[in-house]
């Protein structure tokens, strides 16, 4: 079973890299002040998810990752979709579009302080100037990845639009649309961690930004684990159900 | 050519299947107006195979989707059934495109079933006659196979269904085949002519194959480039069933010979 040996392979790969995050430090191998071991970070972060702070901090990123996140995607995806479908809309903003998608949207963070000033709408309005760019370029492959030929099927057999819409548009759309879904949730994400980083009173960012000042590596890199696996928790989640969809994408 | 006025509701010839008359047709390109169609007219019997052939371009496949009520002709009357078509009418015309146009998400049993998804169904009802479809084109046992688990000729066969699952009386074929291979091409008209007789359509089947043109058909119409005529109507009177075997006679050389000469020498 060539499957399954390779999750064994992975799981020994990942084993061999925590033992080493253990063992070095200990041995004195590496800084321990740099890279404190392994179980020295997993107390830290019981240690923090047991603090009052910890907990108003993810409760506002969450909120900000949310909000941000219900903002560009829906207004991402009507944008694409237009930009598709209406070809002297597309003709006009798709290029422009295109220019801005190119351009760190960190270089305006500066611009969203001084409109928004430091709180809650400033990281919202980051994080969805950051995202909405990627949702709008998927949205708009997602709507010309859709075939003449199974438009025309439909039509012939007398469908109506509301009914092209929904069986041939959206199935032929669903698997760019989730893939669009996972990448765009990397974008919201990074821009609410930029933005909390930069200027910010609260949030996990802060938080982490703080212990980096502050030379807390065991509370850093707590901080880090929780994110990632936070991260990577709703990348599988639409990454499964993408898998579910696209069985028939060859 | 006789001016056609407004033939709503009149039934001039129950037993024609398809009749078209003086149809013609300019679609607007970059240099101005270009004539796509002139001037065709055909009547097609009902329960006849006729086969359309012609040159790449000659306006066949714009004559075809007319039929299915898919385009707007410029000029001309299409009756189908006796009654002018002008938007798809599943109930009377059934049709089988080019290859890849199965929906590749569903699979060959919800493919053929489709159209009657559209037409709201009832599930069983629906489930038992795209079953019925699929056993008549020979994939029973087929129906849970997504299109990428078929072949290129399994894909054509549920394609043939998907058409038929209605019971139009008028089934429109463009080119079903072309994209086989030689082997497969020959056995899949073997195949749709058994279905054929057994489900008594009227069959319009367009190709650019000559040897499949003559085989298939009761009638031949052969089109010239573009702007598209009807250069001749070609009368295939071999026996049917039709065999593998009667392609080497003289008589098939001949009509394929004769359908040759008029598209090489053509204007």
């Amino acid at each position: 079973m060539r499957g399954a040996s390779l999750i064994i392979v992975r799981l020994g790969l990942l084993a061999a890299v925590l033992l080493l995050w253990e063992a070095l430090p200990r041995l004195g191998l590496v800084n321990a002040m740099l890279l404190p071991p392994l179980s020295d970070v997993l107390a830290a972060l019981v240690h923090i998810l047991g603090r009052g702070d910890v907990h108003a901090s993810l409760g506002v990123t969450a909120a900000e990752v949310v909000v941000a996140f219900v903002i560009a995607v829906p207004l991402g995806a009507a944008l694409g979709i237009l930009a598709a479908e209406n070809a002297y809309f597309g003709d006009i903003f798709k290029p422009m579009l295109f220019y801005v998608f190119s351009v760190p949207k960190s270089i305006f963070l500066s611009m969203f302080i001084l409109a928004f000033g430091i709180g809650f709408p400033q990281k919202v309005a980051y994080a969805a100037f950051s995202t909405i760019f990627i949702v709008i370029m998927s949205a708009s492959a997602a709507v010309e990845s859709v075939k003449a030929e199974h438009l025309l099927v439909a039509r012939s057999y007398g469908a109506t639009q509301a009914q092209i819409l929904r069986r041939v548009y959206i199935p032929s759309m669903l698997p760019i649309l989730l893939e669009a879904l996972r990448i765009s949730m990397i974008f919201n994400f990074t821009g609410v961690m930029i933005a909390e980083m930069y200027a910010s009173r609260v949030g996990i960012g802060r938080l982490i930004a703080d212990w980096g000042e502050n030379f807390e590596m065991a509370k850093l890199l707590a901080g880090v684990i929780l994110l990632a696996a936070a991260a990577m928790a709703f990348n599988e989640a639409v990454r499964s159900l993408e898998a579910r969809c696209s069985t028939w994408r060859t | 050519m006789q001016h056609v006025a407004n033939v709503t509701g009149t039934r001039t010839d129950a037993r024609a299947a398809v009749e078209v008359r003086g149809l013609s047709h300019v679609y607007a390109g970059r240099d101005g107006a270009v004539p796509a169609l002139e001037a065709i007219d055909m009547k097609v019997p009902a329960g006849r195979f006729v086969v359309i052939v012609g040159p790449s371009g000659c306006g066949k496949t714009s004559l075809l989707m007319m039929l299915a009520g898919l385009r707007a002709q410029s000029s001309g009357a299409i009756l189908v059934d006796g009654r002018p078509i002008d938007r798809p009418d599943p109930s009377r015309v059934g049709v089988v495109f080019q290859e890849a146009s199965l929906y590749p998400w569903l699979t060959a049993v919800e493919n053929v079933e489709f159209p009657l998804v559209l037409k709201h169904a009832p599930r069983a009802e629906r489930r038992a006659r795209a079953e019925a479809m699929l056993k008549l084109v020979g994939l029973d046992g087929f129906g849970a196979r997504h299109p990428h688990e078929l072949s290129g000729g399994m894909k054509q066969r549920v394609s043939i269904a998907r058409g038929l699952v209605q019971d139009p009386p008028v089934l429109l074929m463009d080119e079903p085949f072309a994209a086989l291979d030689e082997q497969t091409r020959m056995t899949m008209g073997h195949e749709l002519l058994r279905i054929w007789e057994q489900t008594s359509k009227t069959v319009v089947f367009i190709t650019h194959s000559l040897t499949e043109a003559v085989y298939l058909a009761d009638e031949v119409l052969v089109m010239s480039a573009r702007p598209g005529r009807i250069l001749d109507r070609i009368t295939v009177d071999l026996p049917r069933p039709r065999t593998y075997q009667m392609m080497a006679t003289e008589e098939f050389g001949a009509l394929r010979e004769r359908i040759w000469q008029q598209i090489r020498t053509a204007p």
